[in-house]
């Protein structure tokens, strides 16, 4: 019988859990109000937008692409959220509306990568600046405050003593995990991102792949700006500036590269990315580094984690070109 | 009818001088003052920095692998700042110029080095370092702009000879010259192209393929460092969010001027002309006065609809010469 082939994440994964441990051990010798529950549980209200908005991006670079686009669309989605909120309409109304934006927006970045055949990088600059003139005509340069949405008690409950926003983004990076192991499309996205050419061949459709892929992400970027609302309660002009970067990082760090070994990584990897980058910059805070410099560390964190990725791509691929001289 | 349609679709250069005769008509109905040759040439000074910028991006893209750099923004921002802690510090402003550029160099090498040497995907790779700059930048001025420049540094970009802009006369078209000879007439430029068509090829050619990309990054760190020279004597402060957005700019100018983004294809002519599109639209709006975050969506536009129609010009000229035979 023939094995079924998993994509199951590999020994670079492993390595950023070991990092992230690491990581939570170092801060934990050196601050000693880094590991008390009150901090953690702030972290993970930190950073649950970055946390589900990766998920997107993972699924688009194992693609090989790229969506820089992610930070405006949530930007837009939490603004409509906003204005619904305070014409007090109906809860589930704007929630569906939400995510009929977000897939909407997604569609159309897939639309053109996948029709015009444009590099994903150019077409998700463009809109990314189209959708923050959009932020920006919406509202105007005011803020909107006050925005209180029934569904906030969700970021703030517990249940057992753990946060319930941690459960949820738990259970969601389980869902696409078993969605990109195990089920049929999460292997095609797979089979485009190592070879489009020999996936076109095989009878998947590329294009449809990449669409879906992009609906995915704008999606999920609808359901961040949910969180982001109830987190905040308000949203300002530079919403979502830094977001995309952020994200790019936590998958990078996570193991999966852009460009050429889009076969490689898994939301896995990319959980374990986003809490890297999450303590890390809380770290820096409690230490008292000044917090200019935290895009530094970041930066530092993208390139040597991509320079360890080359480099170790390198090796791999002499030692099996080695095994197979020697067969 | 179809013919001229065929003539422009194949040549770029036609292409962007149409859009460009387009844009003069449709600005100068917006605004009667937009026409004037005064207006025309004092324009050109808000492109001076993109100008240089793009040449760079350009390059870094023409020289292939998936090539672009995202950090010539950041790189421009840190070598401004730079500047301004060595004229703070007492140096002269000749000083100061070569420790930026050398600086600049520096801050593309780093970009090389991993693009080239390690193989790391320039998308990538260029998206850290910019981080890394601009954080830097940050950090160096501690947010706050660093101005006090001697007066005599009024004279590179707020003063001009004979008319023109003294950037543009003294360094722009000088430095434009001096990289067209580079890429046009010499060895260099040839090299890079091929790297860009066909790395294969150009590795059994012996051309050293890591010497020359990194080259072109380094090249594209010195052209940031210089337009970010004529930034700080423009604005008379150094500002750490000099150079930011510059790299969208820059990256939608070569793709308007037809910059091919998988490498190899497109001339820095067509850059040129995308430069001056580009700024004419900018200074258009504002003298209509629309806000400057819609001249960011413009390019957008401006940016996706130019690659649409690269496409269908390909396929129309593609098209028409298979009916030829």
């Amino acid at each position: 019988m023939l094995k079924k082939y998993v994509p199951k994440p590999g020994r670079r994964e492993y390595v950023t859990f070991l990092l992230l441990v690491l990581e939570i051990i170092l801060f934990g010798i050196l601050a000693p109000n880094f590991l008390t529950v009150d901090n953690l549980i702030r972290v993970i209200q930190n950073n649950a937008e970055i946390a589900m908005v990766s998920i997107g991006m993972t699924i688009v670079m194992l693609l090989g692409g790229i969506d820089l686009s992610v930070g405006s669309v949530m930007g837009v989605i939490a603004i409509v959220i906003g204005y619904m909120l305070q014409a007090d309409m109906n809860i589930f109304l704007i929630i569906i509306a939400a995510i009929v934006i977000g897939v909407g927006v997604g569609f159309l970045n897939g639309f053109l990568i996948a029709k015009f055949d444009i590099p994903d990088m150019i077409v998700t600059i463009a809109t990314m600046n189209i959708w923050k003139a959009v932020i920006f005509a919406l509202l105007g340069g005011k803020w909107l405050t006050g925005l209180n949405p029934s569904y906030a008690v969700i970021t703030r409950a517990k249940v057992l003593g753990i946060p319930l926003l941690l459960i949820l983004i738990v259970i969601v990076y389980a869902i696409f995990y078993y969605f990109l192991m195990y089920r049929r499309f999460g292997r095609h996205i797979y089979a485009t991102g190592c070879n489009p050419q020999a996936a076109n061949l095989s009878g998947i459709n590329v294009k449809r792949v990449k669409l879906v892929s992009y609906c995915i992400s704008g999606g999920i970027a609808a359901v961040a700006a949910m969180l982001y609302i109830a987190r905040m309660g308000s949203v300002e002009m530079t919403i979502g500036s830094d977001l995309a970067i952020a994200c790019i990082a936590a998958v990078t760090i996570g193991g999966t590269g852009a460009k050429g070994n889009g076969k490689r990584g898994s939301v896995i990897g990319t959980l374990a990315g986003v809490l890297f980058i999450a303590f890390l910059k809380n770290g820096i805070v409690i230490l008292g580094i000044p917090s200019l410099l935290e895009n530094c560390f970041i930066g530092l964190l993208i390139v040597l984690s991509v320079l360890f990725d080359a480099l170790t791509a390198g090796k791999t691929s002499k030692k099996s070109k080695a095994k197979g001289v020697a067969e | 009818m179809k013919k001229i349609a065929f003539s422009i679709a194949k040549s770029r250069t036609k292409f962007l001088l149409l859009l460009f005769v387009v844009e003069l008509i449709v600005l100068s109905l917006i605004s009667p003052y937009f026409f004037s040759i005064n207006n025309l040439v004092q324009v050109t000074q808000f492109g001076a920095a993109l100008t240089l910028l793009s040449l760079g991006e350009a390059l870094v893209m023409i020289a292939g692998r998936d090539g672009i750099d995202i950090s010539v923004g950041s790189a421009m921002s840190l070598s401004g700042v730079l500047f301004g802690l060595a004229v703070m510090n007492g140096c002269n402003i000749l000083t100061a110029t070569v420790i930026t550029l050398i600086g600049g160099i520096l801050l593309g090498t780093v970009n090389g080095l991993l693009v080239a040497a390690a193989k790391v995907p320039a998308l990538i790779a260029t998206l850290g370092t910019q981080y890394i700059y601009g954080s830097l930048a940050l950090y160096l001025t501690g947010g706050i702009p660093i101005s006090g420049f001697p007066d005599s540094f009024k004279v590179l970009s707020l003063e001009s000879t004979f008319g023109i802009p003294n950037q543009i006369l003294f360094v722009v078209v000088p430095v434009t010259i001096l990289v067209f000879i580079l890429v046009y007439k010499m060895k260099f430029g040839r090299r890079v192209y091929l790297l860009g068509t066909n790395p294969e090829a150009a590795k059994y050619t012996g051309i050293r393929e890591r010497r020359i990309r990194m080259c072109v990054y380094m090249l594209a760190g010195l052209l940031a460092a210089i337009s970010a020279i004529i930034n700080n004597s423009w604005l008379m402060t150094a500002r750490a969010d000099a150079g930011s957005g510059m790299e969208m700019q820059a990256i939608t100018v070569a793709v308007l001027g037809g910059i091919g983004v998988a490498g190899g294809v497109g001339h820095l002519g067509g850059v040129l002309i995308g430069v001056i599109i580009i700024t004419m639209m900018n200074s258009g709006l504002q003298i209509a006065n629309v806000n400057s975050i819609w001249q960011l969506a413009t390019l957008g536009f401006i940016l996706i609809i130019a690659i649409i129609l690269n496409r269908m010009m390909e396929r129309f000229v593609a098209n028409v010469e298979k009916s030829r035979k």
